[in-house]
This record gives structure tokens, sequence and C-alpha cells, in this order.
């Protein structure tokens, strides 16, 4: 069985909010509803003064504590280790929300879309998805998976610096980057085992990051 | 507003949760005050320090206390999705609020059953005050509201994503507050069912206990803000918002002022005069109980509120 893995790149991101705005277009999600983010941070003073862009999104966690803090058991773990929301029997706790150190999951209580009150034959069918008063997050687009498509992310990204691949394969692309460059994971320290690496230059590393 | 970091601007810095609210606090104080208060009035009642009539007005209230805080809990859940509240027992084996559930609901059963042998038409149950079957409830009852008041503090210290939280002392911190609140409550009790007199006589146990309940609350207080001020980045941002920064007002003049400082120098000053034949010194006893229970409400409130995540990479 496959175990879904997902590297970003910090070193080709240029922060064009690319993968933002697909996920955006392919999930519908509410206004002021990130699935995908990419926060920025400055750096260094003048004239040496850059910023630097770091796409953040559900690590998809092999521990999830969003899914541990869970009293509904709504947030379970697919086979392939992606970690999904059963809005069916989601009761809009907000634990996961306080649980998860990535500050992921957000709760939609039904409020307007886009355009006020009224909203566009779009948002109509792409908030039909979503059930009032429950948790969501990335889902790793896993109706693109099942289909062996990448997600809309990965597949926005001009600069090549998102990939996903199986990282029980050592002939994947993911696990071939990881050979090939330094990675990290987010709060590793917190036990959470993301399967999420940012890569950061060239040098190689463990398959499997933290392993 | 949806719930989450929903404004949050797209840059790496620290931030606060914001969608457990002042609902999930007062639930947080009020079903922790009022299993601190059905604790200590069992125990008092074994002691035969206060009577049949004041321990069953104090379940009473604490019961009400325990459904309202309820209440608030319910309405901080999703609307539409929170008729499927039952589905809050599913997961005891991993979730701390699933636990909390089983032990609110046991605890109010356990209430409701130790309270129907004195309503009229009940009274000939077999597990009266002095049955063993009676025995056996307020024993149970005693063990869940413990668990109860450790509980509100274990639910946040089990997350590791606010470092604010993520200490065993938090649960020790929220035990004593929850008997502080609860032995707060009971003069009040015993003033609204038998008035000033009773005072005298119950206040040579209650006086010096909540004097030396407010001082080692206050000394607890004191060691956890320490404790996290010398702790991680999130953790002393934390302790920054709170005694200097947005919660400042909250924490220095509520929880600090009116919750601590206030009732022990109100008692410390009042416990020594003549009760029974002062109602101005009763209502001095009274206003520091009540002051107690708003110190009790703000600590859990402004902790909520300065519960920061640390940096997500």
């Amino acid at each position: 069985m496959a175990r879904w893995g997902f590297t970003v790149d910090l070193e080709r991101c240029v922060g064009c909010m690319g993968c933002v705005i697909a996920c955006k277009a392919e999930n519908g999600t509410p206004p002021s509803i990130h699935w995908m983010k990419v926060v920025e941070k400055e750096e260094g003073e003048y004239p040496y003064a850059k910023r630097t862009f770091t796409p953040l999104r559900c690590n998809h966690c092999a521990d999830a504590p969003c899914a541990r803090s869970c009293p509904t058991g709504a947030i379970v773990k697919r086979p392939d280790g992606i970690v999904v929301i059963d809005q069916d029997v989601c009761i809009g706790v907000m634990a996961c929300m306080s649980a998860c150190p990535y500050y992921v999951p957000y709760r939609w209580d039904g409020e307007d879309g886009y355009y006020g009150e009224e909203k566009v034959p779009y948002e109509t069918v792409k908030y039909a998805a979503f059930k009032k008063g429950t948790a969501q997050k990335c889902h790793f687009c896993y109706h693109r998976i099942d289909e062996g498509r990448p997600p809309a992310c990965v597949e926005s990204c001009p600069a090549d610096a998102l990939n996903y691949g199986d990282l029980e394969d050592p002939e994947s692309r993911i696990n071939e980057l990881l050979r090939q460059k330094n990675h990290f994971r987010p709060r590793e320290e917190l036990g959470t085992n993301p399967s999420l690496f940012y890569l950061t230059g060239k040098g190689g590393g463990k398959v499997g990051g933290g392993k | 507003m949806s719930k989450g970091l929903t404004t949050a601007p797209f840059t790496l810095e620290l931030r606060a949760q914001c969608h457990w609210d002042w609902k999930v606090a007062f639930y947080l104080y009020g079903a922790g005050s009022s299993a601190g208060l059905i604790f200590l009035e069992l125990l008092l009642r074994r002691w035969d320090v206060i009577d049949e009539a004041t321990a069953l007005w104090g379940m009473w209230i604490g019961l009400v206390l325990a459904l309202v805080s309820l209440a608030f809990l319910f309405t901080h859940l999703g609307p539409s999705a929170r008729w499927r509240f039952l589905y809050v027992f599913r997961k005891p084996a991993s979730s701390w609020i699933a636990r909390g559930a089983f032990i609110v609901t046991v605890l109010v059963l356990l209430r409701i059953l130790i309270l129907l042998p004195s309503v009229p038409g009940f009274t000939g149950l077999p597990w009266g005050e002095e049955t063993n079957g009676g025995a056996l409830l307020r024993a149970g009852a005693m063990l869940f509201a413990f668990a109860f008041m450790a509980y509100s503090g274990l639910v946040l210290s089990s997350w590791n994503s606010i470092a604010f939280w993520n200490t065993p002392l938090l649960p020790i911190l929220y035990v004593a507050y929850s008997f502080l609140a609860g032995l707060g409550a009971l003069p009040l009790v015993v003033l609204a069912t038998h008035g000033g007199e009773k005072m005298g006589a119950v206040g040579s146990i209650l006086w010096p206990s909540l004097l030396l309940l407010l001082a080692l609350n206050g000394f607890l207080l004191l060691i956890y803000i320490w404790g996290m001020a010398t702790a991680t980045v999130a953790a002393r941002e934390s302790v920054r918002r709170l005694v200097s920064g947005s919660q400042r007002g909250s924490f220095w003049i509520g929880v600090v002022g009116v919750g601590l400082v206030l009732p022990f120098v109100m008692i410390g000053l009042a416990a020594g005069q003549e009760l029974a034949n002062n109602p101005a010194t009763t209502l001095w006893l009274a206003t520091g109980c009540g002051a107690i229970q708003i110190g009790g409400f703000l600590l859990r409130d402004s902790f909520l509120r300065v519960g920061i995540y640390g940096y997500p990479v």
C-alpha cells in the first residue's frame, strides 16, 4: 500500500500563490478558508533583506494530533496515509483546531460566499460539499489521487517547488528528491510524524526524513 | 466568520488560538466549580460540618451550574452539526474530550440519583443519605467530581501544539481553582439556605480553609507563570500577552485582584468578626466569595485567550 508524501522545495518557491488559487478552484473552499497557504517572512536587513516563502498545508501526519483529539472519530486516516474528515460525524467541537500544531483545520459555519449572501452557481455547487458547522482541511485531493492525477496544488506550481509521491516506493519522484536534497519535516520534535518534507538545498539525506 | 485562523495574514508569526472562546471558558469554570462544590459538600457533610439541607441545596445549585455550563458548550459546537452531539462519546481511548463527556455525564447522573430521594414522590427510594446505596453513590460522585476537575486541565495540557497549556501543572492549577470556587460557593449556599446566623457555625472550618486555598492558588499561579516565562518562545509570548499584553487587564484586575487579593483581604478581615450579629460582615464575606467565582472564570478565559501556537515550521 502506498503512503503518500509531499515535498516543498523552499529554494524553488517564489511565492506566486498559484497553489493557493488552484486549491481554491479545485475544492471551492469558502471565503477566508485556505487549505493551502504560502506564508511570507522577512529575513535580514537592508540592503540584504529578503523575503522567504513557505507553503503550508495539512501534513497528513502518521500520528495525527487532530485525529487523536477528535472525540467523535470524524478524522480518520486512510490506508494510504491521507487524513480526511468525515463531515457526517463531525460535530464542530474544534478540538482538532487546537490540537494541530500547524493550525490547519477550519470550521465553516455556513457564512456568505465571496459575493455576499447570494451565492454564484460555482459556489452553490462547491459549497454543497461542505456541511455547515463541521471542520474541514486539505484532503490531499484524494479524489484526484484515486484517479492517478496529482493534487491541484502540485499540478499548478510553475516552479516545480511542490511534489508528491509514494514514500514506500524507493523509485518514486519524492524519494529521489529526498535523496538529492537536504530536508526537514515541520515541528518534527512534537512527534506527529508528518508526511510533508521541506527541501532546503543540495546534499541529500535519509529516505523518509527523520526515520 | 468561519472558525480558525481565518483572518490571519499569510505571514509567519506567532498566533493565538481564537476558536475556543469564553463559552468554553465558562464550561471549564462552571462544570469545574460545580465538581469542586459537590466534592467539598459531600466531604463536609460526611464530617458533619454542614447540615443535610445545605448539602442538598448545594447539590441542586451545582447541578444547575453544570447544566448551564453544558448548555454553553452545546452552543459552542458547530451550527446544525451540534445536534449529533451524542457522537462525542465515540473515542474515549484517544480523546480527552470524549473522556470528559463521559465523566461529566456520569457526574450529572450521579447527582440526579443522589438528589432524587429528596424530591417529593421519590422519598422512598432506597439510596438515601444513611443507606449503603447512598454512600456508594456519594463516593462515586466524589470520584467523578475529582476526575472532572482534573479533566478540565488535562484536556488542554494534552496538546503540545500550544506550549502554554502543555504542562502537568495546568491540571493541578485547575483542580486547585475548582476546589477554591467550590469552597467559595459553599458560604453562599449556607447564606441562601439559612441566612447569616449559620455562617458563624461553619465559618470555623470554611474561613481558614478558604484563606489557605487562596494563598495556595496564588502560589500555584505564580509558579505557573514563572515556569512559562522561561519556557519556549510561544510560551513566553503567552506570558507576555497575559501579564503585559492584550489580557493584562483581565489577568491583573480580574484573576489576581478580584479573584485572589480582594477575597483574601475581605475574608481575612471579616473572619475574625462576630458573624451572626453583623450583617455587614456577612455581606463582606459573601462579596469575597462572589469575587472568587469571577476570578475563577477569568482565569480560564484569559488562559484560553493567550494560547499561542508555536511556529508551524
